[in-house]
């Protein structure tokens, strides 16, 4: 059960993505990259939409592509459901309708929600008889999901569906979304930018810099490598940990290095309930002049940014221990 | 309160117009919505061919035109032969072929505003259908003909106005027979030709000319009705 991916290329202009890829057919995967990596053409040419220029793919054991022998499944046959950043409603018929249009071309053997279920837990039900011009950006990307999820496709494929929501609607959607992929049973590859959210919805990730993939595999592991780590922003470093108290479920959060502080003795009544003893792993100093000390936990290595002042003053050095300090509330 | 203002010829006339050029809507509608989806579709072998059987009228005398149907659909024509033949259908001279006359040569106006529209739409939205397992033929009736329907709107409602006036073409192959294919530029041309009937000339041009305005701010207005449907 699995979309695999062999020599696969997709070019567009100057452009060219090379994938060769094995990817699980069960729970969210991640595609993570800058802007410009080329996540959105891997999810067009798995859709159906692009065509590969070589290679093959296939998706839990179909041949859908293979440029070699000439066989190529068209989008509409695919079963590929593709919830497009632009949401792309049907400007001619209500939310209901776009939904309804959904629903009239599954198969009937396709077990899905059906809109008013969808419309509740995507919280539009009291929109559905507007026209589609009269939503916001929000409103259309959850009817845009909606539509996806009411399709019943083997697999969903998501472009930065919460790009138009704000920062807590747009935790709200992604436990939503983590929770149809389980109840439905639709393995989903979402795309992304943004490394929290990466790290919130995935159970395996992607990472794509400049139409190569640089690294893949569980969060736990892929997330905590040097190729992932040079793909971000010297603000978003940081580390993929589970089980922070205080963010509800029990997936995984990125905790940023600058929101990690840290104890050269055991802190003692403090507000923050994420206190993790360990020992320094290492001690980098970054570009900027700030200190990047990791400290191996039992959580698994944690990051914390730091003054060169303060790292004199803790006197932390490789193999000392520490205590890193979390508060929940400013991941 | 037309037919107060209208003698009872001008009536005869004015609902041969009517009934010449809505026939030539309704036959050459779905060919041109046809014509239309090819033309706007992305380059394929034959598309310029295509484009220019599409416009050949706009070009063309349309003496020509109605010479080029006559050598056709005349009655010893090799298909208006055949549909005498077969159906006992006769085009030449009757109101028939001035349908068919006015339907070739409001043709081209008609496929360029329904291809205008098929153009206007967003593709990333036949994508959309397409991962919603619509395939291409179902996203033709599902999407591409509903959203084109202002453009489908305007381009019949122009060929219709244009429609009313067609002459070169409708005289050659279906000729001025009063009551069947003369239309109100026939009956104009046929009064100018008539010493003494100036003034029966000059009231046909005012009800032909109010037909045309009426048309054309007719087809303005289903557009912006329809668009406002569409985009609110």
């Amino acid at each position: 059960m699995s979309l695999e991916l062999r020599g696969a290329v997709v070019r567009r202009g100057a452009f060219r993505l090379a994938a060769d890829l094995s990817l699980p057919a069960d729970g969210v995967t991640v595609v993570f990259g800058p802007s410009g990596a080329g996540k959105s053409m891997l999810l067009s040419a798995v859709a159906g939409l692009h065509k590969l220029a070589a290679g093959s793919m296939s998706f839990n054991g179909r041949v859908l592509e293979d440029v070699s022998q000439r066989i190529r499944v068209p989008a509409h046959d695919r079963a590929i459901g593709l919830v497009f950043q632009d949401a792309r409603l049907f400007p001619h018929l209500t939310v209901r309708g776009n939904l309804h249009y959904a629903e009239q071309r599954r198969p009937a053997a396709r077990n899905a929600p059906i809109t008013l279920e969808i419309s509740r837990l995507l919280e539009f039900e009291d929109l559905l008889d507007r026209p589609i011009h009269n939503l916001s950006g929000g409103e259309k990307s959850r009817v845009a999901l909606a539509r996806a999820i009411v399709s019943a496709p083997e697999l969903l494929l998501l472009d930065e569906p919460f790009a138009a929501l704000d920062g807590r609607r747009r935790r709200d959607f992604a436990r939503v979304l983590k929770q149809l992929s389980v109840d439905h049973d639709v393995p989903m590859i979402v795309v992304t930018h943004l490394v929290d959210e990466a790290a919130e919805l995935a159970n395996h990730v992607v990472a794509i810099r400049a139409g190569r993939i640089v690294c893949d595999g569980k969060p736990a592991d892929a997330m905590m490598r040097p190729e992932f780590s040079a793909l971000l922003d010297v603000r978003d470093r940081g580390a993929w940990v589970q089980g922070v108290a205080g963010i509800g479920s029990g997936d995984g959060v990125w905790v940023r290095a600058d929101s990690v502080l840290l104890a050269s003795a055991e802190p003692k009544g403090i507000s923050a309930r994420n206190v993790w003893p360990g020992r320094v792993a290492s001690v980098l100093r970054e570009a900027d002049g700030s200190i990047l000390v990791s400290l191996a936990t039992d959580k698994g290595y944690i990051l914390s940014r730091i003054t060169p002042e303060a790292l004199a003053d803790l006197k932390l050095e490789d193999g000392s221990t520490a205590w890193a300090i979390v508060k929940a509330h400013a991941l | 309160m037309v037919r107060a203002m209208l003698t009872a010829e001008e009536l005869q006339i004015l609902s041969t117009s009517l009934g010449v050029a809505g026939r030539a809507v309704v036959f050459s509608l779905p060919v041109a919505i046809l014509f239309a989806w090819a033309l706007s579709r992305p380059r394929f072998p034959g598309q310029a061919a295509l484009n220019t059987i599409a416009h050949l009228p706009l070009v063309l005398p349309p003496v020509l035109v109605g010479y080029m149907l006559l050598l056709a659909f005349g009655v010893n024509g090799p298909l208006g032969g055949w549909l005498k033949a077969t159906f006992g259908i006769q085009l030449a001279l009757t109101a028939g072929g001035a349908a068919l006359a006015t339907a070739v040569m409001s043709f081209p106006l008609m496929v360029r505003a329904i291809r205008l529209s098929f153009e206007a739409t967003d593709r990333g939205l036949f994508e959309a259908a397409a991962v919603l397992r619509a395939s291409p033929w179902d996203r033709f009736w599902s999407l591409a003909l509903p959203l084109a329907w202002p453009g489908v709107l305007a381009g019949a409602v122009v060929a219709f106005a244009a429609g009313l006036g067609e002459f070169g073409a409708v005289i050659t192959f279906a000729s001025n027979i009063e009551g069947e294919t003369q239309t109100l530029p026939l009956a104009i041309n046929a009064a100018l030709n008539t010493p003494g009937r100036d003034d029966v000339a000059f009231r046909l041009a005012l009800i032909s000319l109010t037909a045309a305005i009426v048309g054309l701010l007719a087809a303005e207005g289903l557009q912006r009705w329809a668009r406002r449907r569409l985009e609110g």
